[in-house]
């Protein structure tokens, strides 16, 4: 022992995939936490979660059911979920019904009822269940203060991590002294966004660490609860510096236009409107990394995965044989309900599992239809922090838009998010020789020197090929309207340099 | 689950004899797990269960027709109807006495079963009578499944 010597605060797992990322790595030993929120937003699932990863016969627990749901029937639903260890039961986990008391005594009595179990018991965790039905009944302010603060020092003296359950309103959030004692403040909400539920979590406090700010969505399904950060638990990562390789479209000529091909870790943006190609130049992006060993993910919001490898296969493109190699996932991503937070959960574990360097959203617009409507309003900023967070780990991000055809302008995204993105391509049709023809430019490459040419292009039974020369004898391309100058040569070789 | 109702009364019925009790093997095997089942899930929850049981059983033993839950989930009435289980007949497996009380506990842990399942329900068994042998039965059919 020195007198420099600092406490270190052991962290418990919560038990809940996503959550001890955002509570800053666990949760504090002995703390005293509260969970709050309305009916139904996955308490009890979450306190369940964090009583069965925590408790043992060494370390046992101790919960305390109140007036709320009966244990009987809290038990038959609990145990569907599979963290659930029937096993545990009575032995690591011990569930106490205090109803008797809190009916027909009062907060002294049920702090006497707690302190008995925790003495004979010596549990390594508590959970009150509901602790909001026990102060529910009139109560003076200063009674119900003591008791709380009691309470918290009680427990923590007996070296016991507790959570109170409660239902709370968001308005109770103020001046409430449990809220005061609490050492942690979980909140949990639930609202309806048109026709989906959208769940989000919030560590409103945790005291000894730092959390992850801001509202987390979370999801509850058969394994119980599941959060998912809103930094995609990549904030302890470092971002990779940039390599300064270029990533090939296998395609030399639009390669060339690329000065090499995009830069690795950067977010390429496809822009053009439908049938200009998007998706085609997309899996030969892809289909070029997996053939020169880099792995890749696909996600895909339009068409299925098999249709999307057919696809592919009709352009020469094998993507079935790297998928059976582990060199390709592509991931269908369209329960119409996802938070961004959850597909990015999604595709990073696609991407950790197989180590991939290139992915391709396919497409942005297929990407917002799959959100939940109360997510879409925050598309552009949760596209920000996905992109931010995956170029930071040195995945190249090649994502699709697609833009209407305008004769008066020249979009190149109808999300306003180009400013997301390091380099753009632009696709669009023209009208020439009365054909209507593909035309495609380079509109920018963030640190790096391009193109200016406007090829024309063609799809074919390979993909899409560059036309061997630039367009020169036509002023206006860009507007789809082309005027004809009627140069001597009017087509030259295209420029050299990028 | 009258195999395992068999088995607790059984017990208690030796166990019983040998701290010569003033009570039935029934009414011991109902209170102990009264005393579990209202720490666990409280005296409200026990209450309606053990209702339940009694209505249930009731139906098939007329005889019961005198028995009552009480309001701290007690039963009362028992004692004047329900004779001794008489240990060596159950041994020889012929239950012919303690019907009553043979079906109340068997229906009582049939919902226990049908709430909890069978793992928690034999965990609680288990946890009330620690000395017991419950591993060759499940709840279910008395017998391993």
């Amino acid at each position: 022992m020195s007198t420099q010597e600092k406490v270190t605060i052991n962290k418990l797992s919560t038990g809940v995939p996503g959550l001890d990322e955002i509570v800053g790595g666990g949760l504090p030993e002995f703390s005293f936490n509260i969970i709050a929120g309305a009916p139904g937003s996955g308490k009890t699932t979450l306190a369940h979660q964090f009583v069965f990863a925590n408790a043992s016969p060494e370390h046992p627990a101790l919960y305390f059911t109140v007036l709320g749901e009966s244990a009987i029937k809290m038990l038959r639903y609990q145990q569907q979920y599979t963290f659930f260890d029937p096993a545990k039961l009575p032995g690591s986990i011990r569930f106490i019904n205090l109803s008797q008391v809190v009916l027909e005594k009062d907060l002294g009595a049920v702090l006497e009822a707690i302190t008995k179990e925790v003495e004979k018991s010596n549990p390594a965790v508590v959970i009150v269940d509901s602790f909001r039905t026990m102060v529910r009944k009139p109560q003076n302010d200063m009674d119900l203060q003591s008791f709380i603060q009691r309470l918290a020092l009680f427990l923590a003296s007996w070296q016991a991590t507790t959570f109170l359950i409660g239902e709370y309103a968001e308005d109770e959030l103020r001046d409430n002294p449990v809220f005061t004692v609490a050492d942690g403040l979980f909140w949990l909400r639930q609202t309806v966004e048109r026709n989906s539920i959208v769940r989000k979590l919030q560590i409103v406090k945790l005291r000894g660490q730092d959390s992850v700010p801001g509202l987390h969505t979370f999801r509850i399904t058969d394994a119980g609860v599941q959060a998912f950060s809103r930094t995609f638990g990549l904030t302890a990562r470092k971002r990779n510096p940039p390599s300064g390789r270029r990533l090939c479209f296998g395609i030399p000529e639009l390669d060339k236009m690329l000065d090499g091909g995009v830069r690795e870790g950067d977010s390429v943006l496809i822009a053009g409107s439908s049938g200009t190609g998007k998706s085609v130049l997309a899996t030969q992006f892809i289909a070029e990394g997996v053939r020169r060993g880099e792995p890749g993910i696909v996600a895909v919001f339009e068409e299925r995965p098999e249709a999307y490898a057919e696809r592919a296969t009709s352009l020469g493109l094998d993507l079935e044989t790297p998928q059976k190699d582990g060199k390709l996932t592509i991931l269908y991503l369209r329960p119409l309900d996802l938070s961004v937070d959850e597909t990015m959960q999604s595709i990073l574990d696609a991407v950790q599992k197989i180590g991939a360097k290139r992915l391709v959203i396919d497409s942005l617009a297929g990407f917002e239809m799959a959100l939940s409507p109360g997510f879409r309003a925050d598309f552009r900023e949760s596209l920000y922090r996905m992109i931010f967070a995956l170029t930071g780990i040195g995945v190249t991000i090649l994502s699709t838009v697609e833009v209407d055809e305008s004769f008066t302008e020249f979009p190149f995204s109808t999300y306003s998010i180009s400013f997301l993105t390091d380099d753009i391509i632009r696709l669009r049709y023209v009208s020439i020789d009365g054909q209507l023809r593909k035309i495609m430019v380079v509109i920018k490459m963030r640190g790096g020197n391009h193109a200016k040419d406007i090829r024309e292009y063609e799809i074919t039974d390979k993909g899409v090929v560059i036309l061997g020369k630039r367009l020169t004898n036509y002023q206006g391309l860009i507007s789809g309207i082309p005027v004809y100058e009627g140069r001597i040569a009017p087509e030259v070789e295209p420029s050299q340099e990028p | 689950m009258r195999e395992l109702a068999h088995r607790l009364l059984a017990y208690e019925a030796v166990a019983g004899k040998a701290s010569e009790p003033a009570e039935s093997a029934t009414l011991r095997v109902y209170e102990n797990l009264r005393g579990s089942l209202v720490a666990f899930a409280g005296t409200a929850a026990f209450q309606s269960l053990a209702l339940r049981a009694l209505t249930q059983a009731k139906s098939e033993v007329p005889s019961l027709w005198a028995a009552q839950v009480a309001e701290d989930g007690s039963l009362q009435g028992l004692g004047e109807i329900e004779p001794e289980v008489e240990l060596d007949r159950d041994q020889a497996g012929e239950y012919s006495t303690g019907e009553g009380g043979i079906t109340l506990i068997a229906r009582l842990l049939g919902l226990l079963h049908i709430f909890l399942g069978g793992t928690l329900t034999l965990n609680l068994l288990r946890n009330t009578w620690p000395s017991a042998n419950f591993d060759d039965r499940s709840p279910e059919n008395g017998r391993e499944s």
